[in-house]
């Protein structure tokens, strides 16, 4: 039993999953450091799963179907400049005006699910999915591939999961050690302390807000290009939000939020492996968000958010 | 004198308000300059404005002889003008470091350069006398360090001029005269000094020339070596300023309320009160004195419920309440003027007449079952707005609109509306002009006089020697001594508070 | 003080003109992507405006429409009040309808008074008890209940779907397309709407489905009314809503305030789904309706959480949404705009109430000052 659950194709395969909840996840962290809460991650995602095989199919039209990674490249740059501008509106709507947080998330999330229907129809005529897709040309590490055992977890790489990682730890290098990352976090905690020393307490809060919106859009092209081979509605499965779960649970910084993914990515991929143990299937694909709630309960008061998350920021009047 | 900051003729208006009125003001270079004048005065707007928090809507500011627009901090600062807060501006979970150097930082390419950022504030520390560790984090330093941080914070921006916003409110009278010595070294390095203050020992102690303003404008400038306590006081205040409460001998009857033993936890899992007895009985005033932060806050609210007790006794009564909530302890006829009343003591978007019931919403007299009777509440609240001389437009406007005074009085108008037998009031005074402290001081002998038995926890030391009948001086979290009423002077009790014996001389 | 009297009727229709205004600024926007699209907007509002008003069956079918959205919008709204985010509707309603489902299809012989009442009764508390997990785990272990929720929405999908799909499948329609579980009895369809009506004088196509959850969900939301209110229990949810320290200050339980509202919430939107199954199909299946939890949302943010509101709000998204069907058939506009149309209207409600709070906060600010007799100081404001 335990050498299926450490299988090495289950472990590839968690790799994979944990890919969109990772970049998600860091990006949760960036705006939540700057103290805005955004639970429209998830329909961040959605645009990005859709921008993503869309442009990708448009590329791949105009490239005359030779399979090359200029498709799926322009698939990504589509995916996250949609993520980015989806969640302008939320910094539009925290920051500048000042909404709660919580309805803003929620109506954008509304907001994407019919927006992504409708261009569907528009482009492609129905509305839940597009035309199949190809991704990057997958990567193989240069000594491990030639080991057969190793196989799974060697080859097959697709080029975003190294990626994904360099941005992880690139995340956690600029929150700790550049101004932007101090600035960015002391207005998370106290941005009157902020303003007061004459730090643009809005900018960097538009800046956090747009980070995550870049990443999600990416987590989301990521499924769509990658994973899915075409976009296909629902594919997210609530993966905006266990990110969120990821990033409480890793504490607000880039590495916690890594181990806190995998761990979800682990149990994704736990449910697409274990069949007929007993259990309906359909348990098995609600894992994730099993773990999530557990996850959520045991966590506790232990972790703290930045002090200012979630409360807008007034200026006194002056 | 080529003053270094000159202010002329400013005026700055709010809604309904007018905090500064044609205000003008010369600050000489190198001199420690106070401005002194009661809550309300329009001391912290003005300086807000000089450090370009807020923008005049008339008026012109000059620094070194030059007209300024002072739209940001930002231009404050880099025309050398600093601001220390009352409030402080520091990130608890960042290090010294990081909050000194905060949006100045020093960088190469957009990546900190933290061990330059050590050195320079160790520099700093050094030349001026300000003994800090620029690794410890904020959250665990002391009231008097984390004011060293600040001032810290100013002078590592180049600051010339250093404005101090009620800089003593927070230190014990050690912390006060470390901060003087500092405030010493800084002239004596050429800075100048502007700090606002309502007390006056202090600024005739440290200050070179004092500024009085009232109502938004200004009475006078004395240079503090001809001026007296007296003097200053009633330009502040624009009367002769003894207030006379008739106090009647206390009669003390039963004992109401008895605390044996409390220990109760603070943040951080330190605890914040460390074994504190005392009782009061009905009729009498004990007052607790002590510089905030040394446990009177988690005090009190384990003394109403809200916090429960780590260790010890609480006996309200004749009824042993240690483990009992807020609600029981409410209907034994404990009434509570919470410290913070936006937080605690009232639900600001909410109308007049219903804070005026809240905690009491559920008495038979307003209302049959689980309905509330509008009209019974209506006439009863209108009652006690009268009585208690509330100034608001109507019963039905939010309470958020009213002054601070104002809102005050509804609290206090609550608390007291249902007879109780025990009244615990924490600093019930902050933030309110004279006219509303005295306003409270004498709801608090009327009800001495009914027969309640009186907590009242108070930073301000005038308040506690007026009032109370006895005094417990507050330290650490202990109880370190006591005074009968006219027992003590002011200074045996600032001893005290230090957690000195009196007696004893400190270092 | 006649000043104050006409500044607070001008307050007032500020208030009241939010909702409008952002119900204009939705319709700009989708005007926009009618455009873009090819159309032209105003032949399509006419389009939609014509058939979901002066057709015979329309209003019928918006009344239909607006009765699951009534109980939902009333379910957000009623945790909303208290603070709490129930985002979890979505789920609560699945499970509540299946419950129902269960009891119509697997009790048989009772009489339809006491068959009716027992599947609605099974609804409201599947509906709760879906609700419990994430309030208690938010009480007791400080979990975000938005996330929780939502993922008990994802559960109960799951759940549901192997309800329906392996456990309790109607025999008869294996080997069939369709997955559904049997047929409920007879007594625990709930009445249709139309002889009442048509006693009242209002002509109800006879094939319609409105039935009687239209006036209980109408009642239900009258009564939410009253409670929050009237009494005292309403009055201690506005104050744990508006400040927790304070009202924990005065005595009352944050923790009750927050669990029961929570669970009304959850039993309420147990009680979506039964129009449509116990008044139309008569069976649960596959197909059953989706998105209503979420569409509660919008319509609990349009009525601003007031249970008052809930009903005009779920009225409007009925008209829109009958709107949408006319104007895909007719106009070949597809139905998705409309869905983008709700949600422009949400983000600018959202703002729009942000916006004119702050604007009366301010008024009411200076006319407290302006309530100070002359010859007095002014009053301060707070900190010199």
């Amino acid at each position: 039993m335990v050498a299926a659950l450490l299988n090495l194709a289950l472990l590839a395969s968690a790799v994979r999953l944990t890919v969109p909840i990772l970049l998600t996840a860091l990006g949760a962290v960036y705006t939540e450091r700057g103290g805005v809460f955004n639970i429209g991650l998830e329909g961040t995602m959605i645009m990005g799963t859709f921008f993503g095989a869309a442009a990708t199919h448009a590329a791949a039209q105009a490239l005359g179907g030779a399979p090359s990674a200029l498709a799926p490249l322009a698939g990504m740059a589509a995916a996250m400049g949609a993520g980015v501008l989806f969640s302008l509106i939320h910094a539009v709507m925290s920051v500048t005006f000042r909404v709660d947080q919580l309805i803003s998330g929620v109506a954008l999330n509304l907001l994407a699910v019919g927006l992504a229907r409708f261009l569907n129809i528009l482009l492609f005529g129905v509305a839940t999915q597009s035309p199949g897709i190809n991704g990057f040309p997958p990567l193989a590490i240069p000594v491990l591939r030639d080991i057969p055992a190793l196989e799974p977890l060697a080859t097959g790489i697709s080029p975003v999961i190294p990626a994904a990682l360099a941005l992880v730890v690139a995340g956690q290098w600029v929150l700790r050690r550049t101004v932007f990352g101090l600035r960015l976090r002391a207005v998370g905690e106290n941005p009157h302390a902020a303003d007061t020393l004459g730090i643009d307490v809005a900018r960097l809060r538009y800046a956090g807000v747009l980070i995550s919106g870049a990443l999600a859009g990416l987590a989301g092209g990521y499924l769509s290009i990658e994973q899915g081979r075409g976009y296909l509605e629902g594919m997210t499965q609530g993966r905006g939000f266990i990110a969120l779960a990821a990033m409480i649970f890793g504490n607000w910084w880039p590495l916690g939020a890594l181990g806190a993914s995998a761990l979800f990515g682990y149990f994704d991929a736990l449910s697409l492996r274990v069949v007929a143990i007993g259990v309906p299937y359909q348990f098995i694909t609600v894992l994730p968000h099993i773990a999530t709630i557990l996850v959520l309960a045991g966590v506790v008061r232990r972790a703290t958010p930045p002090a200012a998350d979630g409360v807008p920021f007034t200026k006194e009047e002056g | 004198m080529d003053a270094i900051v000159e202010l002329t003729g400013i005026t700055k208006r709010f809604p309904g308000v007018l905090a500064n009125d044609r205000i003008s003001l010369a600050i000489a270079p190198g001199e420690i300059h106070a401005l002194v004048g009661e809550n309300g005065a329009g001391k912290s707007t003005l300086m807000k404005i000089l450090y370009g928090l807020y923008q005049p809507d008339e008026g012109t500011v000059a620094v070194r002889g030059e007209r300024v627009v002072l739209d940001s901090p930002r231009r404050a600062i880099a025309l050398g003008i600093g601001m220390v807060h009352q409030h402080f501006m520091l990130i608890p979970r960042f290090s010294v470091a990081e909050n000194v150097v905060l949006g100045a930082e020093p960088a190469r390419g957009g990546r900190l350069l933290a061990d330059d950022a050590r050195a320079r504030i160790a520099a700093l520390a050094e030349q001026y006398g300000l003994a800090v560790d620029p690794d410890a984090p904020v959250a665990g330093l002391s009231v008097g360090e984390q004011q060293r941080v600040e001032i810290l914070k100013v002078l590592y921006r180049g600051a010339e001029v250093l404005i101090l916003d009620e800089p003593t409110a927070v230190l014990t009278p050690q912390e006060v005269d470390d901060l003087f010595a500092n405030l010493r070294r800084l002239r004596a390095e050429g800075k100048t000094v502007v700090f606002i203050s309502h007390i006056l020992e202090e600024v005739l102690a440290v200050a070179d020339r004092i500024t009085v303003l009232r109502g938004g404008r200004v009475v006078g400038t004395l240079a503090a070596r001809e001026a007296t306590k007296a003097q200053i006081a009633e330009m502040m205040v624009g009367r002769p300023v003894l207030m006379e409460l008739a106090i009647s001998p206390a009669r003390p009857g039963e004992v109401a309320l008895e605390v044996v033993g409390a220990v109760v936890a603070g943040g951080r899992g330190r605890p914040a009160v460390r074994g504190v007895s005392f009782a009061v009985r009905g009729g009498e005033i004990y007052g607790i004195a002590g510089v905030e932060g040394n446990g009177q806050s988690e005090l009190v609210e384990a003394l109403v419920g809200l916090r429960p007790l780590a260790a010890g006794r609480l006996v309200i009564r004749g009824r042993d309440v240690t483990r009992a909530g807020v609600r029981a302890i409410r209907l034994l006829g404990v009434a509570h003027i919470p410290e913070d009343r936006h937080r605690r003591g009232l639900v600001l978007p909410m109308d007049v007449w219903e804070n005026l019931i809240l905690g009491h919403h559920g008495r038979p007299e307003f209302g049959r079952g689980p309905v509330l009777d509008r009209a019974a509440v209506w006439r009863y609240a209108a009652d006690r707005v009268e009585r208690f001389d509330v100034r608001t437009p109507s019963l039905a406007t939010p309470v958020l609109a009213l002054s601070g005074g104002n809102q005050q009085k509804v609290v206090v108008a609550r608390e007291l509306g249902f007879a109780p037998a025990v009244l615990i009031a924490a600093q019930p005074t902050r933030g309110l002009d004279i006219g509303a402290t005295e306003f409270v001081w004498t709801q608090l002998v009327e009800a001495r006089a009914a027969g309640l038995a009186v907590v009242l926890v108070s930073a301000m030391l005038d308040e506690v020697l007026t009032l109370a009948d006895r005094i417990g001086v507050i330290h650490a979290g202990r109880i370190t001594a006591e005074f009968p009423r006219g027992g003590a002077s002011p200074r045996d009790i600032g001893l005290a508070m230090t957690g000195a014996r009196p007696g004893e001389r400190t270092a | 003080m006649g000043g104050a009297v006409t500044g607070r009727w001008r307050l007032a229709l500020l208030q009241a003109a939010a909702p409008v205004l952002s119900i204009a600024f939705g319709g700009l926007v989708a005007s926009g992507i009618i455009v873009a699209i090819g159309k032209n907007p105003l032949e399509v509002y006419g389009l939609m405006l014509r058939f979901s008003l002066t057709r015979s069956d329309s209003l019928a079918a918006i009344l239909l429409k607006a009765t699951p959205l009534i109980f939902a919008g009333l379910a957000v709204a009623l945790a909303f009040r208290a603070n709490v985010w129930n985002i979890g509707v979505e789920g609560q309603y699945y499970v509540g309808a299946f419950a129902a489902a269960f009891v119509g299809f697997s009790v048989r012989g009772l009489p339809a008074v006491v068959h009716l009442p027992l599947a609605v009764a099974a609804g409201a508390a599947a509906g709760a008890l879906w609700a419990f997990v994430p309030i208690a785990l938010k009480l007791r272990r400080g979990a975000h209940e938005v996330i929780t929720t939502i993922m008990m929405n994802y559960i109960a999908a799951a759940v549901v779907l192997y309800l329906l799909a392996d456990v309790f499948r109607d025999p008869a329609q294996i080997g069939t397309p369709r997955v559904r579980t049997p047929l409920f009895a007879d007594s625990a369809r709930v009445p249709p709407l139309g002889p009442a009506l048509a006693r009242l004088g209002l002509d109800v196509p006879a094939h319609s489905a409105l039935n009687w959850f239209l006036p209980v969900g109408i009642v239900a939301c009258a009564v939410a009314a009253y409670l929050l209110g009237r009494t005292r229990f309403g009055y201690e949810v506005r104050a744990v809503a508006f400040n927790p320290d304070a009202a924990e200050t005065a005595g009352i339980s944050l923790d009750r305030i927050r669990f029961t509202m929570f669970l009304a919430s959850g039993a309420i939107a147990g009680l979506v789904g039964l129009s449509d199954i116990l008044g139309f199909f008569g069976y649960f299946d596959i197909d059953f309706p989706k998105g209503l939890g979420f569409l509660g949302i919008s319509v609990a943010l349009l009525a601003r959480n007031h249970p008052l509101g809930v009903v005009p709000a779920a009225l409007l998204f009925g008209l829109l949404d009958r709107g949408a069907q006319g104007v895909q058939v007719f106009a070949g506009v597809p139905r998705e705009v409309i869905a983008i149309l709700q949600a422009v209207i949400i983000l600018a409600i959202v703002v729009g109430y942000e916006l004119v709070t702050r604007y009366v906060r301010v008024q009411r600010k200076l006319e407290a000052e302006r309530a100070v007799a002359p010859g007095e100081p002014a009053p301060v404001a707070g900190g010199g």
